[in-house]
């Protein structure tokens, strides 16, 4: 039901320090889109300064058509489910739930059945009675949720809703909001840092550091073609391998040398203007095989090999850089070994050492 | 280890000789204010006998004693008028000055601070002498002076609580569509409760209680209970009627009691709320 706009947005807190210097987002009706990146990178205000807690210090900021800087809260259509819950202690569950649509004056028979069907939906109904401390963490969070929900807004705000539950929990709880979001068919702007949870539920992912938004795409285009050394890094567990390197040319065509090896690009790549230039080489660890025919590939040391039960995760060293693979669990290796590694040419990233920045894919 | 075993054998005996010793005085008015007027100077300790027990007359005459019941409902009056107010005013203020960070609140509440530690006798003249020519020296104007007596270690006490009330509660109270003042009423107060209780019993117990400030303000001629006692108990030329005066004396104190005993739940809860939560 609304779309969100930021043009040029810039927040700078009372103490001076900017967070956001200047923010451009699209937000799109009924879109899931949630927003990730390392601790202290702005999420949290970005998300508040749509809930409008936080004031926009320069900038527009639109929900839907309409131009909300100076409007209140209460006014905006929205509701924001926190991280600690932020649950009336001194409410039971059905009178925080009903207290946003009271305070509104809704007839108490329209209020009496949203909170009912929302109790229903996130299977709290037994629980309606009772105060939020007698409540378990998932229980609690799915009271937050239901409270959001019974408002019927135009735009759910989450931040990081899940953070406080335990994994098996936080598993349940993310198809649960998936199906939730399909179900109200409204705008969800959701707040994380958990990767696993973006690249799950996400329609589109903002990858934000420093205040400043490096990448905003779907998850698979964010993860097989992430635009900056950044975002190839942050999406992805365990991390893209990084291997720097400079790029050369001969008759067969173009090759990175690393240390005393060289790794061959695919032929569709032609990054011409980096010849002779330092480039970073990027590979994700389950591009990297081992190599059984004695083909085109690196030699490696084993330092670690972790069993993960379906893959190995094999920690090793090439020409003195740290360098992991995801190797199949059938496979034996033992730690201290070298092997061969075959590349997934194909799947390689190329991006500029200087700028961080992606050359080709 | 030992050292927890000594003092939790040690612990019960002591407190409770000092629970006797503070309530012996309180059961001796008790016991005499059923004793004719005649034994109770000469054997203050005896129970009530046959001979001794006058039944309910002492009360009967202690609330006939000129002024004693207006007195009364006077006290009652004032308590209840200036504990409200305390109450709802020092809980706002309590949460803007810990809300709102500006230089002037952080003075606000130092300024609160200090004025817990400044002695009533040092600012007796001066204040008394404010409140005569602002027309305060009545009953209702004297709620306004204790609203003043009050306000430090309230706002103190609850502003220590405030602190540990998650902001986040505030800003989804907000968005669900309270105004700043239905915030305060809905949500804030409803969670200082238990400390607002708190600060709600110590300050009706000294309020009450309270001997100087009324009898500087309003005089004689608009008796506070204490000071109805007070003067009673100087009689005329020297001949005290001690029974009436033990009965006043009970009459003064269940109030209070009744009072701590039936929020007495509510204090412990504040008091260790505000100590966990700092
Ligand atoms: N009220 C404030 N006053 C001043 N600086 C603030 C304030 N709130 C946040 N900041 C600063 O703004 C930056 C961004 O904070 P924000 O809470 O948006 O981060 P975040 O991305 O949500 O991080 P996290 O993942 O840890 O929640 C941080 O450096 C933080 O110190
Ligand atoms: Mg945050």
């Amino acid at each position: 039901m609304a779309t969100i706009t930021f043009k040029n947005v810039v927040k700078t807190y009372e103490d001076g320090v900017t967070v956001i210097p200047d923010l451009n987002l699209e937000i799109k009706d009924k879109e899931f889109i949630i927003l990730v990146g390392p601790s202290g990178c702005g999420k949290s205000t970005t998300l508040r300064m749509i809930a409008g807690l936080e004031e926009v210090s320069k900038g527009e900021l639109y929900i839907g058509d309409r131009l909300v800087n100076k409007v209140a809260p209460k006014d905006r259509d929205i509701a924001m489910v926190f991280q600690s819950y932020a649950l009336y202690p001194h409410m039971t569950v059905y009178k925080n739930m009903a207290f946003g649509l009271t305070l509104r004056k809704v007839p108490k028979k329209v209020i009496d059945e949203k909170v009912r069907a929302a109790a229903k939906i996130l299977d709290i109904e037994k629980y309606l009675n009772r105060k939020p401390k007698a409540l378990s963490g998932g229980q609690r969070q799915r009271v937050a949720l239901g409270r959001a929900m019974v408002r019927d807004p135009a735009v759910f705000l989450l931040d990081e809703p899940l953070s406080n539950l335990d994994a098996k929990l936080r598993t349940e709880m993310r198809s649960q909001i998936t199906k939730l979001h399909q179900r109200l068919q409204t705008t969800f702007v959701y707040v994380t840092h958990d990767q696993t949870e973006a690249m799950t539920m996400a329609d589109r992912i903002v990858v934000m550091k420093d205040g400043i938004i490096n990448q905003v795409d779907t998850p698979q285009e964010l993860y097989n073609h992430p635009c900056n050394v950044f975002v190839a890094g942050f999406i992805g567990s365990p991390q893209m391998n990084f291997l720097e390197g400079r790029l050369k040319k001969d008759e067969k065509g173009y090759f990175v040398k690393i240390g005393y090896s060289i790794i061959r690009l695919p032929e569709r790549m032609k990054p011409s203007a980096y010849e002779e230039e330092r480039v970073i080489l990027g590979i994700r660890p389950e591009d990297l095989n081992l190599d059984k025919n004695n083909g085109d590939s690196i030699e490696v040391k084993v330092e670690l090999a972790e069993m993960m039960g379906s893959e190995i995760y094999v920690y090793s060293t090439f020409e003195g850089k740290k360098i992991i693979a995801r190797i199949d669990s059938s496979e034996k290796i033992e730690n201290g070994e070298n092997i061969r590694l075959t590349l997934d040419t194909q799947k390689l990233h190329i991006f500029n050492a200087q700028t961080e920045e992606l050359i080709c894919d | 280890m030992k050292k927890t075993k000594i003092s939790s054998i040690l612990t019960p005996p002591i407190l409770t000789v000092l629970a006797v010793l503070f309530v012996i005085p309180i059961l001796l008015v008790f016991i005499n204010s059923f004793k004719s007027k005649f034994y109770i100077i000469g054997t203050p300790f005896e129970l009530p006998d046959k001979e001794t027990f006058v039944g309910l007359s002492n009360y009967i005459k202690g609330l006939s004693t000129s002024g004693f019941f207006e007195a009364f409902l006077r006290s009652v009056f004032i308590t209840v008028g200036s504990v409200i107010l305390i109450v709802i005013c020092t809980s706002m203020t309590a949460w803007y000055i810990t809300r709102v960070k500006t230089v002037f609140t952080k003075m606000l509440y130092y300024l609160f601070v200090f004025s817990m530690v400044v002695p009533f006798q040092m600012v007796m003249y001066t204040m008394t002498f404010t409140v005569t020519s602002l027309n305060l020296d009545n009953p209702v104007g004297i709620i306004f002076v204790y609203l003043g007596f009050g306000a430090g270690l309230s706002v103190f006490m609850l502003s220590g609580f405030v602190k540990s009330v998650p902001n986040e509660i505030e800003e989804a109270a907000m968005i669900d569509g309270c105004t700043p003042l239905q915030t305060f009423f809905r949500v804030v107060f409803p969670i200082l409760k238990p400390t607002a209780i708190t600060v709600a019993i110590l300050n009706a117990m000294w309020i009450w209680n309270d001997y100087l400030l009324p009898y500087l303000i309003l005089g004689t001629g608009q008796k506070t209970v204490p000071v109805a006692i007070q003067i009673s108990m100087q009689g005329a030329y020297g001949s005290v009627d001690w029974g009436g005066f033990m009965a006043m004396l009970v009459l003064a104190i269940i109030p209070i009691i009744v009072f701590y005993l039936s929020s007495q739940k509510y204090i412990i809860k504040g008091v260790v709320a505000g100590a966990v939560k700092g």
